[in-house]
């Protein structure tokens, strides 16, 4: 049972930080704009700018048309998070427990405020209350079971109230979303998935919930079984905080203590990579951090932050970096010093800076720095073969993925850079559950192991012949019309020569159960004399009577 | 500073023992030529396995598609971080290789019979520059700081009508800077 959960959410809080910063700005229409694949495209707007038509994902120059003497900034995460810092204080005052998802979104469990404010609607109500004290009036809070229910509750609330969704009725309530909704900040896994979902007749949480976990799983992957989790509202993602595995966390001493953001920040940003190193090498990812510093006068001061999916170091930094600058920023404390703790302001310089990985899976999907391997590496390589991928197209870079099957070429399948690694065909007809992939024998009939550097698509035609120079032949009963003597094929050096040493005819039934595709085909591996006395060791396939180079042994 | 054993990659297993220093220089161009059949592909795969085995990224480009996946783990790759770029157009071959060798460790290169000199000269130069190794199969026409030709093997396990291939040795040619004395040293892979 998911833990039952509060999301205060603050719709559009670029354009709140935006305000905040520039009072000016307070009646005007204005849009924050931030530099995706499309280039410029709005990601918040004000009301007034959305009463003009304007919405998130519009194009900077159509937002303009739309919308004459519409003034636009450019995002800027460091400034909304230094904003936030405020309204995190004023929830402080309600649960220590709390966390920051991104700026404008915080959730905490909902146990201990409510029970002593009476319920989840008069907690509710209550921190709406404080959050409006500093003058953020459209805040909302959706309250139910998991994180991601009350995240979308938040989304149905209206400004400046809460929705509960009672306990137990999450499920009911996450049904009728759509599946674009599992989708991340960040575009990217969970974004294929969902259109994936549509296309198959799932538009529905609901819909998607109702498949069994074994088949999600077995056709989705790892990705998948947590958004049907998800989708089901069995949310692991708000477990209580345990005690933080001691080997994970990372300080660093600030000596001289750290006065500016930017000192602190740049240690910061080598304590962020030291975490994810050490969690990369221990094959796990971290979803969840905990962020603590302590100053000169000895103040502790701690903020958890929490992301959708995997941190990456750079996101680790930029979130860590965010933190500082509530902290060391003195107006971020500005006139509302009476709400929330004061003391949660850095008097001092800081001293000592703490990175607590506070809630670790095992890494399943992007596994980057695997067997110790530098997390930099694997960024600049990924890097590259993106820019690859868009000079020749998609499926132009792939990877190899072992898979069952009987000849070289079958046996492994080609994947498209950046798609899962999953073989199209069980590595083993009946695999044995756990089985190291080491012990899984190969099909039975493959062709044994040393496996050919070279194999041809499409193989070149070639000719196997006979001594007497009569085409070799393989029966229906797999036996030949006579001993192959002679291969010729242009790929060859010399065009080919003579058998020096053969084995076969390994016949071979290729896709039996289709009635237009299958073919029988015979396998000879040869030793074929080449120039100089060397020896060329190929794969020749026989279908119908045309024999063709399958592979050489380069 | 730079450590020496970041500016050069060691090779392990039996193709190491024939390269000066077990290892391969960063930042060189490493030039693999032989016949079809004589184990040229072969010797480059063991140094992408050598890049994966200490950690790091490797990629192969192909003219064509026909570089065997199955072989590439055989020999000691790891397959989920060695990328194939297939069926590169000739004329945008010197781009992708220039991109690759921008952020991956060792990249193995089907050489165009008609590869433009400046172009193998700005990828000698980039290569360098970001401490790269260009594996280049093929005809290289600019210079190289070790040229391994591969010379043919002997199979053992297959004869007239029985049997598989079980063994090989294969020979490889090793030329350049102190490997001059060294010569036809064979290459014994078990199968």
């Amino acid at each position: 049972m998911a833990e039952r959960t509060a999301c205060l959410w603050c719709p559009d809080w670029p354009v709140v930080a935006l305000r905040a910063r520039d009072p000016a700005l307070c009646d005007a229409a204005v849009a924050v704009v931030a530099r995706g694949e499309r280039g410029l495209v709005v990601i918040a707007a004000s009301t007034e700018a959305a009463a003009e038509g304007v919405t998130s994902g519009l194009r900077r120059r159509e937002a303009e048309a739309r919308c004459p003497g519409l003034a636009v900034a450019e995002a800027d995460p460091q400034v909304e998070a230094r904003a936030f810092e405020r309204v995190a204080r004023a929830v402080e005052t309600f649960t220590p427990r709390f966390v920051l998802e991104e700026p404008g979104r915080i959730s905490f469990p909902t146990r201990g405020p409510s029970r002593y404010f009476g319920g989840d609607t008069a907690m509710a109500i209550r921190c709406l209350d404080a959050v409006h004290h500093i003058g953020i009036t459209d805040a909302r809070i959706g309250v139910a079971d998991g994180g991601f229910a009350a995240k979308l509750a938040a989304r149905v609330a209206e400004p400046g109230a809460a929705y509960v969704v009672p306990p137990g009725e999450s499920p009911g309530f996450l049904a009728p979303w759509p599946v674009a909704v599992l989708e991340d900040p960040e575009p990217g896994e969970a974004a294929e998935l969902a259109d994936l979902l549509v296309r198959l007749g799932l538009p529905t949480l609901g819909a998607f919930a109702a498949l069994p976990d074994g088949a999600v799983l077995g056709r989705f992957g790892s990705a998948g079984a947590r958004a049907h989790r998800l989708a089901r509202g069995d949310d692991e993602a708000t477990a209580p905080p345990g005690p933080p595995p001691p080997e994970l966390i990372e300080t660093a001493e600030l000596d001289p203590p750290a006065v500016h953001v930017e000192t602190a920040a740049f240690a910061a940003k080598a304590l962020a990579e030291r975490v994810m190193a050490r969690l990369g090498a221990l094959g796990l990812a971290c979803t969840r951090v905990m962020i603590e510093a302590e100053t000169e006068r000895g103040e502790r001061l701690t903020r958890c932050w929490r992301h959708e999916g995997a941190l990456t170091p750079a996101a680790l930094a930029a979130r860590v970096r965010w933190q500082l600058e509530g902290w060391l920023t003195a107006d971020a404390g500005g006139a509302d010093a009476d709400v929330g703790s004061v003391d949660e302001l850095a008097t001092s310089g800081l001293v000592l800076l703490r990175l607590v990985p506070d809630e670790v899976l095992p890494a399943t999907g992007r596994q980057l720095g695997f067997w110790g391997g530098d997390p930099a590496a694997a960024d600049r390589a990924a890097r590259v073969l993106a820019r690859v991928q868009g000079m020749l197209g998609h499926p132009a870079v792939v990877t190899a993925v072992p898979q069952g099957g009987r000849t070289p070429g079958e046996r492994v399948r080609w994947v498209p850079w950046g798609d899962p690694r999953e073989p199209a065909r069980p590595l083993e007809a009946v695999a044995a559950p756990g089985a190291n992939i080491r012990e899984i024998p190969p099909w039975p009939g493959a062709i044994p192991a040393p496996a050919p550097a070279r194999v041809f698509d499409p193989p070149p035609p070639a000719e196997l012949l006979d001594a007497a120079g009569e085409v070799v032949t393989v029966s229906g009963r797999g036996d030949p019309s006579a001993p192959p003597a002679r291969l010729r094929c242009a790929a060859l050096p010399d065009r080919g020569g003579e058998i020096a040493a053969w084995a076969g005819p390994w016949a071979h039934d290729a896709r039996w159960w289709d009635r237009r595709a299958r073919a029988r085909r015979a396998y000879w591996q040869v030793l074929v004399a080449a120039p100089d006395g060397e020896r060329v060791a190929c794969l020749v396939a026989v279908t119908a009577g045309h024999a063709a180079l399958e592979a050489i042994y380069d | 500073m730079v450590l020496a054993g970041e500016r050069v990659l060691a090779v392990p297993g039996p193709l190491g023992e024939l390269l000066p220093g077990g290892a391969v220089q960063r930042g060189t161009v490493v030039a693999v030529d032989g016949d079809p059949g004589a184990g040229a592909t072969s010797v480059a795969l063991q140094l992408a396995a050598a890049a994966t085995a200490a950690g790091e990224w490797a990629a192969a480009i192909e003219l064509d598609a026909s570089l065997g996946g199955l072989a590439a783990g055989e020999t000691g790759v790891a397959l989920e971080r060695f990328a194939v770029v297939r069926r590169v157009p000739p004329a945008r071959w010197a781009a992708v290789t220039a991109a690759l060798l921008d952020g991956i460790s060792v990249v193995l290169a089907e050489v165009p019979a008609y590869a433009r000199v400046g172009d193998t000269r700005r990828l000698l130069a980039r290569a360098r520059e970001r401490g790269a190794v260009l594996v280049a199969m093929g005809p290289w026409p600019a210079e190289a700081a070790l040229r391994l030709r591969a010379d043919g093997s002997v199979w053992r396990g297959l004869d007239p009508g029985a049997g598989v291939l079980a063994e090989r040795d294969q020979r490889v040619h090793v030329d350049g800077r102190g490997a001059a004395a060294r010569d036809h040293v064979a290459l014994v892979e078990a199968g």
